[in-house]
This record gives structure tokens, sequence and C-alpha cells, in this order.
């Protein structure tokens, strides 16, 4: 498992470095993607309101090509690295936000479960560097 | 009673899949009384009154007693139709009965036929009082209306009255009514330029006039449309038998539950709207947006504002009812007949569709032109795989309350919107004519296209 883990760190970790070459706009200088809710570990029963925070950069609509700016995407349970080349995903485990939302219910059946946020631009690409949040870790009772 | 209610609806998805006559359905009655329970057998008021109740239930009905109701209505949250009093057999006082209604649409469904009863018994007491008013309105006055007829200005509103009943009027102001009925047609035309001559007809002695506009009126705005029509390519239309199938699966939360929907005939698009097509809403200024990519590629990078202006356009060139297909409609073509997981079987098969990890295609150019792939049993392209398809309805988590009439769901969260098929960038779980997902109203993504229906 551990083993397992550190080849997609490395992964993850070479990706980054090819991110020179991404398809995505220039990230906000000092931008900042977190959890406003849950933080990291945090044991919630049923569905709970996850909420976006964005420093140094401004939400907008997806299609909206301001400098500066990106729509949220929230990442569950994916632990493929994510393709600075590629459009974000858009599936059950990479939901979009892309109407410029900066909170959403989720709900997830019982069990640890991780969320990550990745900002994309106006055409669901990942910023250059990508703009992320931590991955977290919470567990549903 | 829950625990009836939850027997009944697995039972729907256990027969789905399967021919009528291998169907199981039970008729359950629940009572509450006493009860003697031996080794062997038991017996009492209690299970008499509830194997009663059995028996008058339709199958696949729950039937409660007046007793369960009174303890239940205001905990278990379903619908609740009295059937009244009955008699049953070997019970010496009636036995009150209920109906259980599971889910919102079997509700919905019991309310709205008491309410075509109540509508069409209110309109047939209405039609017999508006009988009788006619009849003594007309039976009386004919002599008042003849002192009348000379009056012209008092003859306009006569004519909606001629066409519903035409013997006691059509006589006296005959010269006007023949003069009347010419003009009459004229609103049906469009943009008829004529329509001052309205008034004309009032003064009398002057047919020609108006005769000559009511015939000029219908030709003009029909030379121009008649080529206008034709220019528009029109997509290849697969009509479709109505027919009631099996929506849903048990795959995943938001396919459940699994339910009967009854669609009626319609047409479906044969495939996906290609950029062609869409090009030609857009040179007509009708679309928002050029679409780049192959002629005979699906268009991409639709909202599903964009897919509605399309099917807009579409259905005022070709003056037909094009529209998006309804998500249950969308099942059923998808299905193509048939219950399985995949239209061609249980098991995922190489070159059947699409997707990620599940076509030969990987290194093709995406997304592939349209009918790349096998017709499904309806002989319908890319249902499932491919491009993912916007259909009318708006999102809603579960199939919880879902009409069952195939009709598109509206409310509810509408600053989403239902997809449906999944596309190239998703793996073969998405593929399944089950699975559904859902994405922002208003906004464009490089897998979203879609597909037209027209009704019949």
């Amino acid at each position: 498992m551990k083993f397992i883990r550190l080849v997609m760190l490395s992964a993850a970790l070479t990706l980054l470095s090819f991110a020179a070459q991404a398809q995505g706009k220039p990230a906000g200088k000092d931008a900042v993607l977190y959890f406003v809710w849950p933080q990291n570990g945090t044991t919630i029963k049923g569905g709970f309101w996850c909420r976006f925070g964005l420093r140094n950069m401004g939400v907008t609509h997806a299609g909206d090509d301001f400098q500066n700016s990106g729509h949220h995407h929230l990442l569950i349970d994916v632990n493929e690295p994510l393709n600075p080349n590629e459009e974000i995903p858009s599936d059950k485990s990479h939901l979009h936000f892309g109407a410029g939302q900066t909170e959403a219910r989720i709900e997830l059946p019982p069990g640890k479960h991780t969320l990550q946020l990745v900002l994309g631009d106006a055409k669901h690409y990942p910023f250059n560097p990508p703009v992320v949040s931590e991955k977290i870790t919470i567990t549903i009772k | 009673m829950r625990c009836g209610i939850v027997i009944q609806q697995n039972m729907v998805g256990r027969n789905a899949s399967l021919p009528k006559h291998h169907w199981i359905e039970y008729r359950i009655g629940v009572n509450l009384g006493d009860v003697i329970i031996e080794a062997d057998d038991i017996y009492g008021d209690g299970v008499n009154i509830a194997t009663r109740l059995e028996g008058i239930a339709e199958p696949g009905e729950v039937y409660i007693s007046g007793g369960i109701y009174e303890q239940i209505k205001h905990k278990l949250v379903c619908g609740y139709e009295s059937l009244g009093d009955r008699k049953v057999k070997n019970i010496t006082d009636p036995v009150r009965v209920y109906r259980v209604l599971p889910d919102a649409a079997a509700y919905s469904r019991t309310r709205k036929r008491r309410e075509t009863l109540l509508i069409s018994l209110l309109s047939l007491a209405l039609l017999v009082i508006a009988g009788g008013a006619l009849w003594y309105l007309l039976g009386q006055p004919s002599i008042r209306v003849a002192d009348r007829a000379p009056a012209p200005s008092q003859t306009q509103p006569n004519p909606a009255a001629t066409q519903a009943v035409p013997p006691p009027q059509t006589a006296p102001p005959a010269a006007p009514a023949t003069q009347q009925a010419a003009p009459n047609v004229q609103p049906v035309a469009p943009t008829a330029p004529q329509a001052v001559p309205k008034q004309e007809p009032a003064v009398p002695g002057q047919p020609a006039e108006p005769k000559s506009g009511v015939a000029s009126a219908p030709v003009s705005p029909a030379t121009p449309g008649a080529p206008r029509a034709s220019a528009v390519r029109e997509p290849e239309m697969l009509p479709l038998r109505g027919g009631t199938f099996v929506m849903g699966s048990n795959d995943e939360a938001s396919e459940k539950p699994v339910h009967q929907v009854t669609i009626k005939p319609f047409a479906i698009s044969k495939y996906p709207t290609t950029v062609r097509e869409w090009n030609e809403c857009a040179a007509a200024k009708a679309c928002t947006f050029t679409a780049a990519g192959k002629d005979d590629a699906p268009v991409t990078n639709v909202s599903w504002s964009d897919a509605r202006q399309f099917v807009g356009w579409l259905a005022a060139a070709t003056q037909k009812p094009y529209r998006l297909p309804s998500e249950a409609e969308w099942e059923y073509a998808a299905r193509g007949g048939t219950q399985s997981k995949y239209w061609w079987g249980d098991q995922l098969q190489p070159g059947m569709a699409n997707c990620k990890n599940c076509a030969d295609v990987a290194t093709a150019e995406q997304p592939v032109k349209v009918g790349s792939f096998k017709p499904n049993p309806f002989g319908l392209y890319d249902m499932g795989g491919g491009i993912d398809q916007w259909v009318e309805d708006c999102w809603h988590k579960t199939y919880q309350g879902a009409p069952s009439d195939g009709s598109p769901w509206g409310a509810g969260d509408c600053s989403s919107h239902v997809i449906r098929s999944g596309s190239w960038r998703n793996d073969a779980t998405y593929v399944r004519p089950a699975s559904r997902n859902s994405y922002d109203t208003n906004v464009r993504y490089p897998t979203h296209g879609f597909r037209v229906a027209l009704s019949p």
C-alpha cells in the first residue's frame, strides 16, 4: 500500500514538473485553494455542505475568460494524478461548479473519503501551475 | 406495512427482466387484530380480515384495514386511497379498506384519476346547464335577433354563435353571415397584411373587396414558407412505438428506485446532432457559436441552453415539434427493448461503445464521427458512450417521485440538467443505459452534446 502511494506521489510530481508545458492559463500569484469546511480528519454524520475557499484569485463562470479567475472542481476519492494538459474530467468523482458555486451539498456513503479542490480556467483546464487544495480525508459515519 | 411496500417494489424490479408469464405478483393485506398462534397454524379475527383484504387487493398492491390506517396515517409518509367500507366473507361488520400508494407517482396518478373524474363530471354538468341555457335563449329570442339584424354593427359577434348552433340564427342575417365567414379565416393566416378589411363586411354590397384579400393572404406566406422548410437539413429520425419499460437500476443510488414508465410513441434522431447540423443553426444566427470539428462528428461543448436553442430553431424552421428527449424517453430508446446492464448484455464487449478503456479508438481523434459503433436493437447509434447527451429534465438526485408517463421531469434543481450516455472520457459504467449524471444548465463542457426528439 505504502509502495503504491509512493509511486502515485512520484507520478504526480513528474506530472507537475511537466506542467510548464501545460495548456492552462497562468495561475494567480500566491493563489491558495482550501476547504473552509470540512477540515482534514473531520468525522461527519450524513450529508454535509462542503464550502470552498480561494485566496488571491476570483471565482467566475466556466467560459468567462477573465484574468486571474476560475471555477471550482471537487475531486472525491480520486487517486489518479491530475493531467494538466487535459480538461478536468467530468464524472461522479469529479464534480464541476461552472456556475461559480462556492459550496455544495455532498452526500457520501459511510466510510473514509478523500476530497480535493482543483481550480479550472474558462475551458476547464487546470491552471499553470495547478491551483489545487490539500487533499483531505474525512470519515462519514 | 413498510415491509409490504418493499416486497412489492422488489417484485417490480424482479419482474422487470422476465417475460410476463414468468412474473410473480403478490397481493398483500394488512390488518391489526387478535391473532392466535399455535405450533402449526395462526388464526383469529386479525388473520381472517387480513386474508379477506388480500383477496380483494389487486396484484402488486397493498391493502390495509381502517385500524392500521388510523395507527399509521401520520407516521408513514405515503398516500392512501380510501375504498370505503367493504363487506367481506364471514366477517360480521364491514371493514374499512385503504389502498396504499407507496410513492408520489402512484399518489399523483390516483389524484389525477380522481381529478379527471371530477372534472369530467363537472364539465358534463356545465354542458347540461349550458345546453339548457342555449336552448332557452335560442328558442325564445329568435324573433328579437331578426329585429336587430338590419343593424350591421350588432351582427359582428354573431359568427361564433353561428358556428356552434347554425339553424335558428343563420336564417335572418343570411346576407351578412356569408360575408363574415370569409374574413373569419384571416387570423389563421400568419402575417396577413389585409387585416383591415375585418370591419368592411359590415357594410353590405362590397363582397368582392374582402374576398380578394382573403384569396391572396394564404398564398403569400405559403410560398416563402415551403422552400424555407426544405432548405433545412432535417436529422434522420427513427419513429419508436410507445410501450412500458422498467427505468433505473440498483447499481447506483441515483438510479433508484427502479420504476415502470409508459412511453408514448415518439421519434428520436438516429445519431447525435452533428457539427454540420449545428452549424446550419449557427449560420441562421439562431445558435450563438460556430462549432469546430469535422462535419460528421457530434457537436460538443454545448450547454443545455445551447441545445434548447438548437431544437427551438429546428422546430421553427421545419414547423415540426422538434425538442430534446425526456430522460425516460432517452433510457427507453437506449435500452432498445432490453433489460440487461448494457443493451448488448450484461458483460462489457469491446467495440460496442466509445468509452474510456473499452474501445479500440483510444488513439483516434475524439470525438469520432457519429455512427462509428454498432447500433442498438432499435437501430439507434451512440446511445451510450461517445458524447454525453442533454435531455429535457431538470436534475433530481433519485427517481423518488419521478413521473411514470415518460414526460420530462421539470420541477427540482433546474440550475442543472440531466446528461445521459457518458462520453469517450468516462469508463464503462457510464455507458449503461440506466447511468445518469448532471451538469450546470448554462455551462459548456467539451464532452457534452445532444440528440433531438420529435413528437408525432
